[in-house]
């Protein structure tokens, strides 16, 4: 077991655009154990970026905490809450988000130049062992001439460089073709739980979804449980 | 405080927006280059302009234009100027504290080198200079060639009357027939329009001119001073060495009146570099305004890039990235590119200017020292400086962005 996933706790949340009168985002509690995986859903509007943004630290609510173990991520300063991301989250986004002037390798080794001048030892090493577990054959390609589905492999592995206790994926299956979306939803899945961290996913896939330990509905910002019924259907 | 590398996403940008990199660079190498030509070519042409004026102390002529004689006598240019009576010449010669006075005829020239009747003093500058080749003119016929005249020693020629040499116009160009100088030396090279010029005693010109030869025909057979002054035809100018910075002076003072001109061709220069000064910093003005407005349109262009690219930024930061990390990337992207620009533009700007003062010396006669001084480091030094400070801009811009509307931003 690699990285130990963490705890979330919400609780009281409430988020809204400043001028607004009424929250867009209104989580009363929010519970996920260390460890599980949680899936997010909605139409379009209904608040899921923005709870993602809020459980990322990216934006910052009304009111409320976000704990992640025992920290509260409302609590922290700016550079403060950008160590904490550096430590303990690692982010995938649908539209892969990978500096196209770099090497599949180099992509991935970016969180370690974060914190540090030179690539710690062992962490290129790492690097490698993740892009070959994702099935990535080239990791000296520029990324500027990866396919989608390579795009996105490479992207996993950079969100799990830095052996981090959660990952959160904004549609992580969203652009990429069929088959690939099962192919990498799998592979998702399958390395959070062999690492052990705590996965957070907002997707529209159900079999993506139902491959999660809970799963929630946003609606006019405010949580639903969905049954896997609901998620399969 | 957290320690991070920003180089590999500086030089991924870069790599990747290789347009704008290379438009940025050409616009700042340009600018600096206009810069430190027009810097170092003004200080070249004024450098060489006064060691040109070395040989000359005191500067004795007709009255009438000081530029005219300076640029006449200094630097060949060919202009008519008035004769001085040749009563000038024996009191110069005679007068205390003077080591020599030298007549400096001017009328003839050999394949467009004009030929100059003077006297041995003058030619050795006062003994300071020895011929490379051969010996110095002891009598008449015989002449003495600068570094750069294509003519044996050993040599005959005939000279041509005019100042300049002119295919076109037979009448300047007419040859002297008959007349034959015979070259016994080469002196060594000056770096001035002198080492174009072919010396002769001056009493070959005036002879060949019809004038008098300021020497008794039927007494002691010789060459130069000293003159009878019964006998001395007048003559444009002449250079006098005095022997002292205060004797200067006083012969200047003496011999400035009804008739003659005296003055120090270094007080000309500096009156002309006064003006040069004026045109100097006036182009100084335009490389500046030039410099302001490639750095706007540098820093435009890549603010318009970094506004492109703020999602990425946001990712970065939405991946731990800090704010001071982000800064760093953008500044430093400022800071590269227009450092480099500069470089090149200095290396292109010293080339350029070593290559206009190697045309202007076949121009002009003398040569054009070039070399970087400290207005050129200000000049660079201060667009690097701006450079620097106008990418806190954008790196602000950025550092201030919040994460989430990054993420959200075309």
């Amino acid at each position: 077991m690699m990285g130990l996933g963490s705890a979330l706790q919400v609780t009281n949340l409430r988020y809204g655009f400043s001028g607004q009168a009424h929250a867009l985002l209104d989580v009363p509690s929010l519970e996920l154990p260390a460890g599980h995986s949680l899936g997010l859903s909605g139409v379009s509007g209904a608040g899921k970026t923005t709870l993602f943004h809020c459980l990322a630290g990216i934006a910052k609510p009304w009111s409320g905490q976000v704990c992640w173990g025992d920290t509260d991520i409302c609590a922290l300063t700016p550079e403060a809450l950008a160590a904490w991301r550096r430590q303990h989250l690692g982010l995938v986004f649908q539209d892969f988000h990978l500096v196209d002037g770099l090497t599949a390798l180099d992509n991935v080794l970016l969180p370690s130049y974060f914190g540090h001048w030179r690539v710690p030892p062992g962490v290129r090493a790492r690097a490698q062992d993740l892009l070959a577990s994702v099935g990535m054959q080239a990791p000296n390609r520029l990324a500027a001439l990866l396919s989608r589905g390579e795009r996105q492999r490479v992207a996993f592995a950079r969100a799990l460089l830095l052996q981090p206790s959660i990952v959160m994926a904004d549609e992580p299956t969203a652009s990429l073709d069929p088959e690939q979306r099962t192919q990498l939803g799998d592979l998702l899945v399958a390395l959070a739980r062999s690492q052990g961290t705590t996965l957070v996913v907002i997707s529209h896939e159900p079999d993506l979804l139902a491959r999660l330990d809970h799963n929630l509905v946003l609606h006019k910002g405010q949580l639903h449980a969905r049954t896997s019924q609901e998620v399969a259907a | 405080m957290t320690v991070f590398n920003p180089f590999p996403i500086v030089r991924a940008d870069l790599r990747r927006n290789q347009l704008l990199v290379w438009v940025t660079l050409v616009l700042v190498a340009l600018s600096v280059a206009t810069g430190i030509a027009v810097i170092s070519q003004e200080r070249a042409l004024r450098e060489g302009s006064a060691r040109a004026a070395d040989d000359f102390d005191l500067l004795i002529g007709a009255p009438g234009s000081a530029t005219q004689l300076v640029l006449t006598t200094v630097y060949l240019r060919p202009q008519a100027i008035p004769l001085m009576d040749g009563g000038v010449l024996a009191k110069l010669s005679a007068a205390e504290g003077v080591k020599y006075a030298a007549p400096i005829a001017f009328g003839d020239n050999w394949q467009g080198h004009p030929i100059i009747g003077t006297i041995a003093a003058f030619a050795n500058r006062g003994g300071t200079l020895t011929p490379t080749q051969g010996r110095m003119f002891e009598r008449q016929g015989e002449a003495l060639v600068g570094s750069d005249v294509p003519l044996a020693v050993g040599e005959q020629f005939s000279p041509a009357h005019g100042l300049h040499h002119d295919d076109d116009d037979d009448h300047d160009s007419e040859e002297h027939h008959g007349v034959t100088y015979t070259v016994v030396g080469r002196l060594p090279a000056r770096h001035t329009v002198w080492d174009r010029a072919v010396l002769v005693p001056v009493e070959d010109v005036w002879q060949i001119h019809g004038l008098a030869q300021g020497h008794d025909p039927h007494g002691d057979p010789h060459i130069g001073p000293p003159w009878d002054v019964t006998r001395l035809a007048g003559v444009p100018a002449i250079a006098v060495k005095p022997d002292s910075v205060a004797g200067a002076y006083r012969l200047r003072g003496e011999f400035q009146g009804g008739r003659s001109l005296a003055l120090f061709p270094a007080e000309v220069l500096n009156e002309l570099y006064m003006t040069l000064g004026n045109v100097r910093d006036l182009m100084s003005a335009l490389a500046l305004t030039t410099q302001v407005l490639v750095v706007v349109a540098v820093l435009m262009a890549l603010l318009v890039g970094f506004l492109a690219r703020q999602r990425q930024f946001a990712v970065l930061r939405a991946m731990g990235a800090g704010r001071v990390y982000v800064f760093s990337v953008v500044w430093l992207e400022v800071v590269l590119l227009v450092t480099l620009g500069a470089a090149l533009g200095t290396a292109l700007g010293w080339g350029g200017s070593l290559a206009l003062s190697h045309w202007m010396q076949s121009e002009l006669g003398f040569a054009l020292p070039v070399r970087l001084g400290a207005a050129e480091g200000v000049l660079v030094g201060g667009l690097v400086l701006s450079g620097a400070l106008i990418g806190l801009l954008p790196a602000w811009l950025t550092f201030r962005r919040s994460i989430a509307e990054g993420l959200v931003s075309a």
